[in-house]
């Protein structure tokens, strides 16, 4: 008896300890996470549409029925990189992600210079060198210091009703992603 | 011997299942850590961001989200009506009240994974604030069913359990100190088929 309680204890505790470390385990190993899922649908700089609309499921959820994303994943360690869509549409917002999908820095059309999305990611060692001789092309970019190589950048835009449909997606299919020579 | 072995093994095969078992119940959870309430309105300001706890990062892995940032929108989440009963997709509900600051927000009526469902119809289960009528005092009643109703209205179709999604764009209250006294609006059933 004594033996059996002494076996149930050593479960419970054992328990605890499982649950501890497949909670930490599971961000490692998941191979669900945005990142996967965008590296099956398309490759590094190019940007993917998000929503369902583009056909098949949507690559990323939880995205708002009323929105139409896209996203690109990106590798600082190869440079800096340039993401930009023109304006004309009613809301944009951008969010640019790390490897494991935290939400490292957010902005949206209130907080651009223009309507115009032009944002450039880059490490803080990167800035430093951008900003000694700033390009006369990148004056006006939003520039987003991010800690991090691989990352992802979302931009999502509102779609307030059926006619805005197609102009909304012309605005993500004319967005670029690509890397930047300094 | 035998009796050792048999111990050992129950010890192992509790401290597998229900280690494992409580990670998978405490990801599916709606409710958990870092949630705030309003009302019925359940949002997780903290998650996919860098200081989230590790269930929301956890979550945020498994399920593939890429959540909303600050500057971009906060989302709640409801699961129940305002008598604590679980919304369903075959009952007609009523969303009354006032809205806390935002350019605009959105709601629409999602199943189990949070996507909006389908209506089978050309309509979406999906409102905005641009579109919907308001009453003198800036309040909005919306009518939930798969009933065409007056006003404003929002599209339901199917059985089984139902969520309401409402979604805040560029506003103050994604940063947490706005969330003190934040009003939500109400849910009321309306009356289910039978």
């Amino acid at each position: 008896m004594r033996s059996l309680l002494h076996a149930l204890v050593l479960g419970l505790l054992g328990a605890g300890i499982v649950h501890i470390a497949v909670l930490f385990l599971v961000p490692e190993f998941s191979e669900r996470d945005a990142w996967s899922r965008l590296a099956m649908a398309s490759h590094l700089y190019k940007m993917t549409r998000l929503d369902a609309e583009a056909g098949g499921a949507p690559v990323v959820k939880s995205v708002d029925p009323m929105f139409y994303a896209a996203a690109c994943r990106f590798n600082l360690a190869d440079g800096l990189v340039r993401i930009r869509a023109p304006g004309d549409v009613p809301f944009w917002s951008a969010s640019v992600y790390d490897r494991s999908g935290h939400n490292i820095y957010s902005f949206n059309d209130h907080n651009a210079n223009s309507e115009k999305l032009d944002a450039v990611v880059l490490t803080p060692a990167q800035m430093i060198d951008v900003r000694r001789d700033l390009p006369e092309d990148l004056q006006g970019a939003i520039f987003v210091e991010a800690p991090i190589e691989e990352g992802i950048f979302v931009v999502r835009a509102f779609v307030p009703d059926d006619s805005w449909k197609p102009i909304v997606s012309r605005f993500l299919e004319q967005s670029a992603c690509e890397l930047q020579e300094y | 011997m035998l009796k050792t072995v048999s111990l050992t093994l129950l010890s192992l095969a509790m401290a597998i299942g229900l280690g494992g078992g409580s990670v998978w119940y405490a990801l599916n959870a709606q409710d958990g850590v870092g949630a705030i309430r309003i009302g019925q309105w359940t949002a997780f300001p903290e998650i996919g961001t860098e200081g989230s706890d590790p269930y929301s990062k956890a979550r945020v892995a498994r399920e593939g989200v890429l959540a909303l940032g600050r500057a971009e929108g906060l989302s709640f989440v409801a699961e129940r009506d305002e008598a604590g009963q679980p919304l369903k997709r075959e009952c007609a509900y009523s969303i009354e009240g006032g809205y806390p600051t935002a350019r605009f927000w959105t709601l629409y009526a999602a199943d189990q994974s949070l996507g909006v469902i389908d209506t089978g119809k050309a309509r979406q289960a999906a409102l905005q604030s641009y579109e919907v009528l308001r009453r003198p005092d800036n309040s909005v009643v919306i009518s939930v069913g798969d009933r065409p109703a007056p006003g404003n209205w929002l599209l339901t179709a199917g059985f089984g359990k139902m969520y309401f999604v409402l979604t805040f764009y560029d506003t103050p209250i994604a940063s947490s100190t706005g969330l003190s006294d934040v009003a939500l609006p109400r849910i009321l059933k309306a009356g289910c088929h039978a």
